[in-house]
């Protein structure tokens, strides 16, 4: 058996999965999983090294790694890459200027080759703010369409006012059950 | 010397009056002793509590990581079985280290997390090479079956989120770019620059390439970036989320927000009221003091931002490149009370 398969059957049985948030900093990433949780989103500061939060949501036990998009922490992301099975990348919808760099990111980041199985989850967060691009731009302006090596999807949410949040953790879950508990 | 004894001694060399003026005096000064040794108990305890944890920590955390170098070391050589089950007990005992950090980033210095961090990715690029070396096959055996699924089921991944997605809401419209307008004022010189509460509340607002101007942003917008300013004085009440600053340099700014976020900015100075932590990153010489602009309508937009006027941490500044334990960041600086702007008039 080999060592996936092993990890793939101790999944099984806790009915476990591992997502990593990543994104830009001032993406909200650490908003959206305050919010998700139900927790308290005006006292949130910038992340100086990560956050993990443990839940149970339809029946999955999540182990959900929220890790800080500073420029000087980047080089760490890979630390956290390790059995990942999904990887939600958020993005600041309004945040124009910074979209080329947002779109780099996120291309090296699907070239890692221990993300190879990982399913991807693009949140276009910030919605509610007037000026925030619509997920149809930010999904031309980060080339999603050109991605053949995960399954992915983007959805356009607002983790201030939670709208979205729980439909793309919902596709994000269904989408990694039907490939890690229900195949082989 | 007991205290009771000192003071029933040297009352009896006094009058009533005075003993009891003495006796009161000894009172006080031995109340400060109590005080002054419960203080530097606490200070010690406190001080011994984090160094325990802290020791605590890397005790545990050197044993764990060195069991995960041995378990490693000893694959070279291993059959294929044995291999596969080393390295799954050192996958499995990564994961619950790289735990065990995060549960301690609380009493970490922000040094010794570095340090922690930069160990565990050491680790693990030497798990992942061990496991190229000895299972390389099974790797691929892998990414070809998900690729292959991928190719199949990627285009039908894209479009099924829609059926859960609520219909879009007024923000997204058919055409992407002509879709929404972006607040703000760009590529101006030596210009005074107003914007009312109409113009900005609620709305994300970016100021970029202005030089030499004065401006005035009266209300609560929800967001606001700065980037490429120069020799400028900009004045924004209350943001409700973060402000980003990029590219800023000999400037003065002022305003109130939930975070901000400064990056490769020089010899500015900071007017500030921040509700949780401000942050630096590639900066030099900016100097802050606490938020002191007013305008008539100031209370008010405080309270359509949300903000918590009576919470201001202006002064607890974290430095991205600067995490070093103890030693204060060269990089930013407290302007000092007498040099502080006290008149904001145009
Ligand atoms: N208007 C609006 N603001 C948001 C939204 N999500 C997050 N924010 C704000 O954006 C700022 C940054 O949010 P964080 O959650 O700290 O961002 P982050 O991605 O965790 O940033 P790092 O920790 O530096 O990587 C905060 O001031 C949030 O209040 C949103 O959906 N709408
Ligand atoms: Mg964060």
């Amino acid at each position: 058996m080999g060592l996936l398969t092993i990890l793939k059957k101790m999944k099984q049985k806790e009915r476990e999965m591992r997502l990593l948030m990543l994104g830009l900093d001032n993406a909200g990433k650490t908003t959206i999983l305050k919010k998700f949780n139900g927790e308290d989103v005006s006292t949130i500061s910038p992340t100086l090294g990560f956050n993990i939060k443990t839940l149970e949501h339809r029946g999955f036990k999540l182990n959900i790694w929220d890790v800080g998009g500073q420029k000087s922490l980047r080089s760490y992301w890979r630390n956290y890459f390790e059995s990942t099975d999904g990887l939600v990348w958020v993005v600041d919808s309004a945040d124009r200027l910074r979209l080329e760099d947002c779109r780099q990111e996120l291309s090296s980041l699907l070239q890692e080759e221990m993300l190879a199985g990982a399913t991807l989850l693009v949140f276009a967060n910030k919605q509610d703010l007037p000026g925030a691009l619509s997920k149809e731009a930010i999904k031309e302006a980060l080339a999603l369409d050109q991605i053949k090596s995960h399954h992915w999807c983007i959805i356009g949410c607002s983790a201030v006012t939670g709208e979205n949040l729980l439909a793309g953790v919902d596709w994000l879950l269904e989408d990694i059950a039907a490939r890690i508990f229900t195949t082989d | 010397m007991d205290a009771a004894a000192e003071i029933s001694q040297e009352s009896g060399f006094t009058g009533e009056s005075g003993a009891a003026r003495i006796q009161e005096r000894l009172q006080k000064r031995h109340q400060e002793r109590i005080d002054d040794a419960e203080r530097r108990k606490e200070a010690k305890e406190s001080r011994s509590v984090a160094e325990e944890k802290g020791d605590y920590f890397f005790g545990t955390f050197n044993k764990e990581r060195e069991s995960i170098e041995d378990i490693l070391s000893s694959c070279s050589g291993a059959d294929r079985a044995v291999l596969t089950q080393k390295l799954e007990e050192a996958t499995a005992k990564l994961l619950q280290l790289q735990k065990f950090l995060s549960d301690s980033t609380m009493f970490l210095k922000p040094y010794d997390l570095r340090q922690a961090q930069a160990a565990l990715q050491k680790l693990q690029t030497s798990l992942t090479e061990t496991r190229e070396e000895g299972l390389p096959k099974k790797k691929f055996a892998f990414r070809t079956r998900t690729k292959a699924k991928d190719k199949s089921s990627a285009p039908e991944a894209d479009t099924s989120p829609d059926a859960v997605t609520p219909a879009e809401s007024g923000t997204s419209e058919v055409d992407g770019s002509a879709a929404s307008v972006q607040c703000g004022i760009s590529n101006m010189d030596n210009q005074c620059l107003t914007k009312t509460a109409e113009e900005i509340q609620k709305q994300d607002v970016l100021l970029s390439h202005l030089t030499n101007c004065k401006v005035h942003l009266f209300g609560a917008p929800s967001t606001l970036h700065l980037k490429h300013i120069d020799s400028c004085e900009i004045l924004c009440g209350p943001v409700s989320s973060s402000v980003f600053i990029d590219q800023c340099k000999n400037s003065t700014l002022a305003f109130p927000c939930q975070q901000l976020r400064t990056h490769n900015t020089t010899d500015t100075q900071v007017y500030l009221h921040v509700t949780s932590r401000a942050i630096i990153e590639d900066c030099r010489g900016v100097s802050f003091a606490p938020f002191s602009w007013s305008y008539p309508t100031l209370e008010e937009d405080f309270a359509v931002s949300g903000l918590d006027q009576n919470l201001n941490n202006w002064s607890q500044v974290d430095d991205f490149n600067w995490l070093a334990a103890g030693t204060p960041s060269p990089n930013w600086t407290v302007i000092p009370e007498g040099d502080r702007r006290t008149s904001w008039d145009p």
